[in-house]
């Protein structure tokens, strides 16, 4: 277990003190390599790089675009995941069980692959062009834009969520909707206060997990998206690697992280919420 | 009030089902059932496990569309309704709360989802809340509650919606022996003061036996008898129902001079109708205590004559194991083809 | 009535079939390139047919090393991973210890903390540990890709076992260890399997890290796919694509649907 706090709580905090201007130690080499290193300046370090950061353009208009795509998509996975929960539930033909299946493909589908296949599908002269010319139509070209991004966001958040919102939905009993049925509320009521509420962990941590995974993505924007602006995540590899700068890219990275630690604490809060009334259970 | 309008509303039933009938995973579940349950009447579905008694009663509350058939509530065909506008609620097996809503709130919902203004909701919840004496619960989440409070939260939650119809589907099956009497006598001193057609569901015989106004047993997705509890008891139309309502000895053959022998049909003889003395007398044979066992109030006997062995349950003085005496049949009941022909009175 | 439900039907059917078509619409694409002489835009289907850039990619010493390469470091991550964290999530499933929730936590932090960002501030780490460029680098940057899965699944799977079945075991003369392998570890193995499953997954699709930490001197395939994508006709990509995926696929056999979402989902709330 030390093994796994060492492997990752180490570089982080190693990383922290690089973003605060600590240039000694393990971070020595990186420094000595590295371009625009701003130094300590204090006993705690230096904000001097994080401001560095704020003041450029080019990075706010990263972490804006990178803002809007996890939101977009997002709310795009959870109503979709919620549409399927909700057919997988309360349906249960052949095509709910057919959709339940074939929508934990991607899952299963390496990242690199789902983003050079949605490339070659909505890119410009991708099967969605063709349909669109061959109907005399002139389709836009998505990719090298943030719809592209979005796009392939969802494709590859949507199986994990719509597992976690199906199961959910399918652990509420029958009973608790019948009952519903049975004092005579409709089925878009007994969706909102019965099956929603009851679902509400596991909406969280569908939540949780996909808007994490998207602020941090890499490989989505990195073949998908537009140059200028783009996602944080890209951005950090190029600083990283291409400029040569990698006390913003750590810099960065903490961006990203302050974000996702307050979706965390939403998501811990909603698990404590929820082992507490089990336990009352 | 003239005689045809008195005739007229005693003959409107508060629930018919015609002829209903439906097949699950292939296999006919219920079979073309028909059935008449008397305004403000309680009454009870009574059977053994997997005879279709929950299916049934999710046919009438709407859950189910059965293949063929009627559900008439009130005089009104339902049958195309879907639950949620059927006068009917349901208490379910398991209670069916919501975990994520006080009492209250689950016991307004009903009334919420029809839109009923705050003021009337809070009125006629406390109102029901009162009823079942839950008042002080009506801030409690269902986990904290205890399963009788469940059981009321439950029942209150149908009450509200003042149902022209009240199902229950083995309401207290999760109850402990001693609640289960308990709150089944509360169930029927509300029921009764309210008047409200109910349905119990219940395979169990002393349930459906002590709260009911009139039984129907069922068998095989069909109803054997629909009777008041004593007639039931005193006349089972069918042998299966002569088994499942109590108990009885049975044997094939008839009843000739106090004795059974061989003969068409199938004689049934209730344990207390078997009476055992030391002295000879008329229709008595000659018999042997093979062993006694205490079943609480009374005493169970078997007895060993030359034609049968009977199972014979006796209060007062117990003969000791190994006693002779004599045993006599004091009442039997006479089956051909599984229907009753006539109760064959021994005389006295 | 009849119609409003007829119309529901149909509306729940095409937003389904919508969804499918979503789904699979670009695999399927993508897919039929590898099989295709050539592709005019806007034609739905290819040129011509052809296998001949499969053996282009089986020929090429480059790609068909990155295939063994993965082949080989995967599974070998898996196993450390198992190592480690199996007991881990043992303890955390069936212990009670101080710090418990806080380490749980605080795993979860450290998981939302980007990726790209640990890599970069790793990459420091082992540049200081001559680790850059060699395989033991590439497992430990994959390893940590797995160790979510490797320790909350099980973990939970350990704290479901109810604690009756071990005492009746024991109470049958079952000995600690033989309880814990009979029972504890058989009720456990579904969640097991599906964390070994999603390890493996994490483990072979990984490409940041190992680019970064491997790149120019080993490539597995994610990484090679990079390359790919900029080097090499799009139908090549699509049969590296078909071949990447092939693990996946004998993986989604293995493992049914319905066993993962219900342990998934259970796997990921912390007690
Ligand atoms: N959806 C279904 N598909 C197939 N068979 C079913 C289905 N639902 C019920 N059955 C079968 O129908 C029979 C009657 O079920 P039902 O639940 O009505 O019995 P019940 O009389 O309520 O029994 P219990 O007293 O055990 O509750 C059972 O044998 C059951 O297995
Ligand atoms: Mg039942």
């Amino acid at each position: 277990m030390l093994l796994i706090i060492g492997f990752i709580g180490f570089p982080i905090a190693l990383s922290l003190a690089l973003t605060l201007g600590f240039t000694g130690g393990l971070n020595q080499i990186i420094a000595l390599i590295g371009q625009g290193i701003r130094p300590a300046d204090h006993w705690w370090g230096t904000m001097a790089g994080y401001q560095a950061l704020f003041s450029d353009p080019r990075f706010n208009g990263d972490l804006q675009q990178t803002i809007i795509v996890t939101v977009v998509s997002t709310i795009v996975v959870l109503v979709l995941s919620l549409a399927i929960a909700l057919i997988v539930r309360l349906h249960r033909g052949r095509i709910a069980q057919l959709l339940g299946a074939i929508i934990v493909v991607p899952m299963f589908v390496p990242v690199v692959i789902s983003a050079w296949a949605i490339h070659t599908f909505y890119g410009g002269d991708g099967f969605v062009r063709s349909v669109a010319a061959l109907l005399g139509l002139q389709a836009p070209t998505l990719t090298s834009t943030m719809w592209a991004v979005i796009i392939g966001s969802v494709w590859t958040s949507l199986p994990f969520a719509s597992l976690l919102v199906t199961s959910g939905m399918q652990s509420i009993p029958d009973a608790l909707i019948d009952a519903a049925r049975d004092a005579g509320a409709p089925m878009s009521r007994i969706v909102r206060t019965i099956m929603l509420p009851l679902a509400s962990t596991q909406l969280i941590i569908a939540t949780t997990f996909t808007s994490i995974g998207i602020l941090g993505s890499f490989t989505i924007p990195y073949f998908l998206g537009s140059n200028q602006p783009t996602m944080l995540g890209v951005e950090i590899s190029n600083f990283l690697n291409a400029y040569n700068r990698p006390q913003q890219a750590v810099a960065m990275a903490f961006v990203i992280f302050v974000f996702a630690a307050g979706i965390a604490i939403a998501y811990v809060r909603a698990n404590l919420r929820g082992s507490a009334t089990e336990a009352r259970a | 009030m003239t005689e045809g309008t008195t005739t007229m509303a005693d003959t409107t039933p508060g629930l018919r089902l015609a002829a209903l009938t439906k097949s699950l995973g292939g296999r006919r579940i219920v079979d073309s059932l028909a059935l008449d349950v008397h305004p403000g009447e309680m009454l009870a579905l009574l059977g053994p496990s997997g005879c279709g008694k929950t299916t049934t009663l999710r046919m009438i509350a709407g859950f189910l569309s059965p293949d063929a058939g009627r559900v008439e509530i009130a005089g009104r065909d339902v049958t195309a309704l879907g639950p949620e506008r059927r006068p009917s609620a349901m208490v379910f097996q398991q209670y069916a709360l919501w975990p994520h809503m006080t009492v209250f709130r689950n016991v307004a919902y009903p009334l919420r989802v029809r839109g009923v203004d705050r003021h009337e909701i809070t009125r006629r919840v406390d109102e029901v809340l009162a009823l079942v004496h839950l008042t002080h619960h009506r801030d409690s989440r269902p986990a904290q509650i205890s399963g009788g409070e469940q059981q009321r939260v439950a029942l209150a939650r149908a009450l509200v919606q003042q149902p022209d119809l009240l199902l229950l589907d083995e309401p207290l099956s999760n109850l402990d022996a001693k609640l289960r009497v308990q709150v089944r006598e509360e169930i029927r001193t509300l029921q009764r003061s309210l008047g409200i057609t109910t349905i119990i569901v219940t395979h169990d015989q002393d349930e459906a036996l002590s709260i009911s106004d009139r039984i129907a047993v069922m068998h095989d997705g069909r109803i054997e008898q629909v009777s008041t509890p004593s007639e039931l008891y005193a006349r089972p139309a069918t042998e299966f129902v002569a088994q499942f309502v109590g108990s009885v000895n049975s044997y094939e053959g008839v009843l000739r001079d106090g004795a059974v022998r061989p003969g068409p049909g199938t004689i049934a003889i209730r344990p207390e109708h078997i009476e055992f003395r030391l002295e000879a007398r008329d229709g008595a044979l000659p018999a042997v205590v093979r062993s006694v066992v205490p079943r609480g109030h009374f005493h169970e006997v078997v007895l060993e004559r030359e034609d049968v062995t009977l199972r014979a349950y006796m209060t007062g003085r117990i003969p000791d194991e190994g006693t002779r005496g004599w045993a006599r049949v004091q009442q039997a009941l006479r089956y051909r083809d599984g229907h009753l022909q006539e109760v064959v009175e021994g005389q006295a | 009535m009849n119609a409003r439900r007829a119309l529901r039907e149909i509306g729940i059917g095409a937003l389904a079939i919508a969804l499918m078509a979503f789904i699979l619409g670009p695999i399927l694409w993508l897919g039929a390139h590898a099989f295709a002489t050539s592709w005019t835009f806007p034609r739905l289907s290819a040129d011509g047919w052809t296998t001949h850039w499969w053996h282009e990619v089986f020929a090429d010493s480059a790609l068909a090393g990155a295939i063994r390469t993965s082949l080989l470091i995967t599974p070998v991550v898996v196993l450390i991973s198992a190592v480690i964290c199996l007991p881990a999530a043992y303890a955390i499933g069936r212990h009670s210890f101080p710090g418990r929730r806080l380490f749980l936590i605080g795993m979860f932090a450290a998981n939302a903390f980007p990726k790209i960002g640990l890599f970069a501030s790793l990459a420091a780490l082992f540049y200081a540990m001559n680790l850059m460029g060699t395989v033991i680098g590439i497992v430990i940057v994959q390893l940590l890709g797995t160790i979510v899965f490797m320790t909350w699944i099980p973990a939970s799977a350990f704290a479901a076992v109810p604690r009756s079945l071990e005492e009746a075991a024991r109470d049958a003369g079952a000995s600690r260890l033989t309880v814990f392998r009979t029972i504890t570890l058989r009720l456990a193995m579904p969640s097991i399997l599906v964390a070994v499953i999603m390890s493996f997954l994490a483990s072979f699709d990984e490409a940041q890290g190992s680019y970064l930490v491997g790149a120019p001197n080993i490539y597995t395939m994610p990484t090679e796919m990079y390359a790919l994508v900029e080097n090499y006709p799009i139908q090549v990509a699509a049969v590296f694509s078909i071949l990447l995926s092939v693990p996946s696929v004998i993986l989604i056999g293995l493992a049914r649907q319905h066993i993962i979402g219900g342990r998934l989902a259970e796997g990921f709330q912390i007690r």
